[in-house]
């Protein structure tokens, strides 16, 4: 080519230059129509994207632009019935990144600071990223490190103007100033779980939202939490905050004051602490007998539910749960125990108002009773008292707790004396509230059992035999309640036959004070049992601490009436003995009773370690404050 | 060459259809650079004070072509087009990448798109060998040669890689053999030739990053937040602008970032997004007012090289709207080229006032004599 052309290349003479052909013009018009065509192709598209399709794109560019903010409203504050907190907001800081707004191809550069800031290597940042990145929406904020201390979320605060994507989340957590005092009453917060979020997103719960877990948190989230405020906001491609298009205030959650009295709830763990001995767990409360409200409910071992308004360590977690005093359980309403002989309280009182017997009836205690075995009739079947009581009536019978009194009244021996029978007794112990949850303001609470012939058929396949209606009669085998239902149950020997609904809460106020939800005192019903009748057992109760065998419940200047229990369970030691629960259930004064206790221990005696705890808690109530005085003054 | 006849045959209508142009992208580059200067034009460093130098300086070579015969450059046309190669060598060589692509060369401080200039290089190039092969251009050997003139600097721009301009190269030589006597059997032969062949250019040739841009194309939710980012946030601006537009300053997508490269490639999405259908059509009004100018000026042009000159430059134009739009309204795959004296850039603002210089050069001579 280089040679032919180069001649021609070098003459720049116009020589050989005409005037354009005239044919050239159908070409101009081609060109012409070319631009129009080209033109009305872009148009047409122009069009269809503007005018046919543009309102869907002006949505996509609001979604774009518009984010909803959620302004979290301050949680409400608890307070004991005295007014002093129990429980303070505190804010708690981590760092997040929202994938979606890191700055395309310079990720890098953000991970690197970040990491710099919060002391985590970069490489881990972009993993963390990468994985959530495939798993929820680019826009969710992904919490890389939870916990900051203050110094660090100041640093990042700082940075997070020219770190786009990157987030100091600052989340209110809860500081419980008791710590494990109230652990059981307050329960704790954590952060909602997916089948929690599936229910509640609808009352406008997020994916990140923390909520009440256990305790007064959990049963009264809703009055807690308050309502979240809304903020939709124009924010940019980096996820800043440009302009507040629209703004909806957050209302804070109500203020709660509880029923409870804390320092009555400290002298409640510490008689309990000191009296439980070797017994994995303990429970004991105290309740208003004429009202319902619970002055007291103290379950051991506790926990520090402070450690749940941080990320838990593994081994803290460990530590709770393979506790074998279960310290995460309520041992007054989320777990039943065989109630032993505070049980006879309930069998008095139904056998006297079914006319079965009178207060004079008189039984003699032999040791035991024997009865016929209704499966081999050359065997018998031996049910034992605690002593040789000799000669008892009524009142004699519950001051020293007799069983075979109980067993008579029971029906155990329908040859000699016609007794209640189970179904009889069952009724009457579901009159009194055993097995169905007391309906207290705690989540978790468990109904326990009350056993008939019925319910063995149904769940053990065997008819019911005499033995069961002995043991049915001394509160042992198949009946199980919470310490909160026997309080509740002595509760109604105590003020005449109301059985109320114990309740922690007196008072929730909005955030400017006004009450907006009051207790009331709520009788869920009334025992089917006479006042006189109920006066037979409140006598025999208060012999039982003057003269019987709760004799370690009396305190000084005020008459203690009580019913002690020592209820065999599990399975014998080496020496053929079993482990007992103690239990004692009693109110105070006897004359005009005005609260109501329940003590419990895994393992112990009724009389030598659940009564003398009793007593310290009462003694304390009448000698060692003034809550007696408050409370009949109607005062907090 | 006499000056006294120049002003009877200058074009006012192409010089306001350009400066016109050149005002209402001033106005989208402002825009456009709203959110990274909300303070307005403070100093010489604002994309529209840089613009309107570049316009200045534009104007000037814009007057200096129009004065200049244009026939002087069909005898600088090897040099110029000899040049024009070795820029674009030099930038594959020393050139700055950004976005994937090596298309800037600095020179003194100031940053150059060799492309730019070479376009214009290679229609002077073209239209000076088809007028020197007048009445020869159905001979094969011919036919062949304009392709090696376009394709050199066409496969050059193609490896940066730009295939949006090598695209534009390659209409130009359609345009220009067509208009030159090329025998329509050779072009359609070659044009059916191209076209067996596009599937295994999209194998070979093509890099990861044009076949990732087609990719994305066809799906932009592959990846949106990496590079299908761009397309679907023009195309949402453009589309949510409507028919009177969201008002000017006023588009979210581009005044929240959501557009980037606003100022340049993507400036038609603030257009459609902030003046909408109405603001689009003004637009191609003022191009088609532009193009219309040029193509009378073709068919005025006293000789072939004239009227190759002009209809390559019109050409250049009209392709480089066409793709520049097409791919902000999603009607073709993402290739960054600019939009004729709209985008922010000086290389292209110059190097179109130029052209527009050409073509009033054409027409001021455009009679042999003139009474």
């Amino acid at each position: 080519m280089a040679t032919t052309t180069r001649r021609r290349w070098r003459s720049p003479k116009p020589r050989r230059q005409q005037r354009a052909p005239a044919a050239g013009q159908g070409a101009f018009r081609l060109l012409r129509l070319l631009v129009v065509l080209l033109f009305l192709v872009l148009l047409g598209q122009l069009v269809r994207m503007q005018v046919v399709e543009g309102e869907r794109y002006r949505e996509l560019a609001a979604i774009n632009a518009l984010r909803e903010v959620q302004v979290p409203a301050a949680r409400g504050l608890i307070y004991d019935r005295q007014g002093r907190p129990l429980v303070y907001n505190e804010p708690r800081y981590a760092a997040a990144v929202v994938p979606g707004d890191l700055p395309a191809g310079q990720e890098e550069t953000v991970y690197e600071e970040l990491g710099r800031i919060i002391g985590m290597a970069p490489g881990e940042i972009r993993a963390r990223v990468t994985e959530a990145r495939g798993r929820a929406s680019p826009y969710v904020p992904l919490v890389l490190k939870e916990d900051l201390d203050r110094n660090t979320a100041l640093a990042l605060k700082e940075r997070e103007p020219d770190l786009p994507g990157v987030r100091l989340v600052v989340q209110s957590t809860r500081r419980y100033v008791e710590g494990p005092l109230m652990a059981h009453v307050l329960g704790y917060m954590g952060p909602i779980s997916s089948e929690e979020y599936q229910a509640l997103r609808d009352q406008g719960y997020t994916m990140h939202d923390w909520l009440g877990k256990a305790g007064v948190e959990a049963s009264y989230e809703s009055l807690l939490r308050g309502e979240p405020g809304r903020r939709l906001v124009e924010v940019d491609a980096s996820g800043r905050e440009r302009r507040v298009v629209s703004e909806r205030a957050p209302v804070d959650g109500a203020n709660l004051v509880l029923t409870v009295d804390l320092d009555l709830q400290r002298k409640v763990a510490e008689a309990l602490q000191q009296h439980m001995g070797r017994s994995e767990n303990a429970a004991a409360a105290v309740m208003d007998v004429r009202t319902g409200e619970v002055l007291a409910l103290v379950s051991l071992p506790t926990f520090d539910p402070n450690i749940f308004s941080r990320p838990l360590r593994p081994e803290e977690l460990a530590a709770l749960t393979d506790n074998p005093g279960k310290p995460l359980l309520n041992h007054a309403t989320a777990e039943n125990f065989a109630p032993g002989s505070t049980f006879k309280t309930i069998v008095a009182a139904a056998a006297l108002q079914e006319g079965v017997a009178r207060p004079d009836t008189t039984f003699v205690s032999q040791g035991y009773i024997v009865i016929p075995n209704e499966i081999d009739p050359n065997a018998v079947y031996v049910c034992e008292d605690w002593s040789r009581l000799g000669r008892l009536d009524m009142y004699r019978a519950l001051a020293m707790s007799s069983n075979v009194y109980f067993y008579y009244l029971a029906g155990a021996r329908p040859d000699e004396f016609r007794g209640l029978g189970p179904d009889r007794l069952a009724n009457y112990a579901r009159a009194f509230g055993l097995g169905e949850p007391t309906g207290i303001d705690l989540p978790a609470e468990v109904a326990g059992t009350v056993p008939d012939p019925r319910w063995k058929e149904r769940t053990i396949g065997e008819p019911w035999y005499l033995g069961n209606t002995c043991w049915f009669a001394i509160g042992e085998e198949y009946l199980r309640a919470t310490p909160l239902q026997m309080l509740v149950a002595v509760g109604a020997i105590a003020n005449g036959g109301q059985l109320l609904q114990p309740h922690l809460l007196r008072e929730a106020r909005d955030a400017s004070g006004h009450a907006v939800r009051t207790a009331q005192r709520e009788v869920k019903r009334m025992v089917p049992v006479s006042p006189q009748n109920l006066e037979v057992v409140r006598q025999g109760m208060v012999m039982s601490v003057e003269s019987g065998v709760a004799q370690a419940a009396a305190v000084r200047g005020v008459k203690v009436a009580g019913k002690t229990g020592t209820a065999e369970f599990g399975e014998p030691d080496a020496q053929g003995r079993l482990s007992t629960h103690g239990w004692f259930v009693g109110f105070a004064p006897a004359d005009d009773p005005l609260v109501a206790v329940v003590v419990f221990m895994r393992r112990g005696s009724g009389g030598q370690d659940a009564a003398p705890a009793a007593a310290k808690i009462l003694d304390y109530i009448f000698n060692g404050s003034d809550l007696a005085q408050r409370l009949r003054a109607g005062r907090p | 060459m006499r000056a006294p006849h120049l002003p009877r045959h200058f074009d006012p209508w192409l010089l306001t259809a350009a400066l016109a142009l050149a005002a209402y992208g001033g106005l989208l580059i402002y825009s456009a650079s709203l959110s990274s200067y909300p303070e307005g034009i403070r100093g010489l460093d604002h994309p529209v004070a840089k613009q309107a130098i570049y316009a200045c300086v534009g104007l000037l070579l814009l007057a200096g072509a129009a004065y200049m015969d244009y026939r002087l450059l069909g005898a600088v046309a090897p040099s110029l087009y000899g040049l024009g190669l070795v820029l674009l060598v030099a930038v594959l060589l020393v050139g700055d990448a950004s976005y994937g692509a090596r298309r800037w060369l600095t020179i003194g401080g100031v940053q150059i798109q060799p492309s730019e200039l070479a376009k214009l290089f290679t229609i002077i190039a073209l239209a000076r060998f088809l007028t020197d092969r007048q009445g020869e251009m159905h001979k094969l050997s011919n036919f062949l040669l304009s392709i090696l003139i376009a394709g050199l600097p066409a496969v050059l721009v193609m490896v940066e890689p730009d295939m949006g301009t090598a695209i534009v190269f390659g209409a130009i030589w359609l345009a220009l053999v067509t208009m030159g006597g090329a025998r329509a059997g050779h072009v359609l032969s070659l044009l059916a030739f191209m076209v067996l062949a596009i599937p295994l250019i999209a194998v070979a040739a093509l890099g990861d990053y044009q076949r990732e841009r087609l990719a994305l194309f066809f799906n932009p939710n592959l990846d949106p937040l990496g590079g299908g980012f761009n397309i679907r946030q023009a195309e949402i601006g453009v589309g949510s602008g409507g028919v009177l537009g969201r008002g000017l300053f006023q588009g979210t997508q581009t005044q929240l970032d959501f557009l980037q490269t606003a100022s340049t490639d993507y400036i038609f999405s603030v257009l459609g997004e902030e003046l909408g259908l109405l603001g689009a059509v003004v637009l191609l009004g003022l191009y088609t007012l532009l193009l219309f100018r040029g193509i009378r000026a073709a068919s005025l042009a006293y000789d072939l090289f004239g009227r190759l000159l002009v209809t390559g430059i019109v050409v250049m134009v009209l392709v480089q709207v066409f793709i520049n739009v097409a791919v902000n309204v999603r009607l073709l795959p993402v290739t960054g080229i600019p939009l004729p004296l709209i985008s922010q850039g000086g290389s292209s603002l110059i190097s179109t006032l130029v052209g527009v210089g050409l073509i009033e050069s054409v027409l001021l001579r455009h009679k042999a004599i003139d009474f």
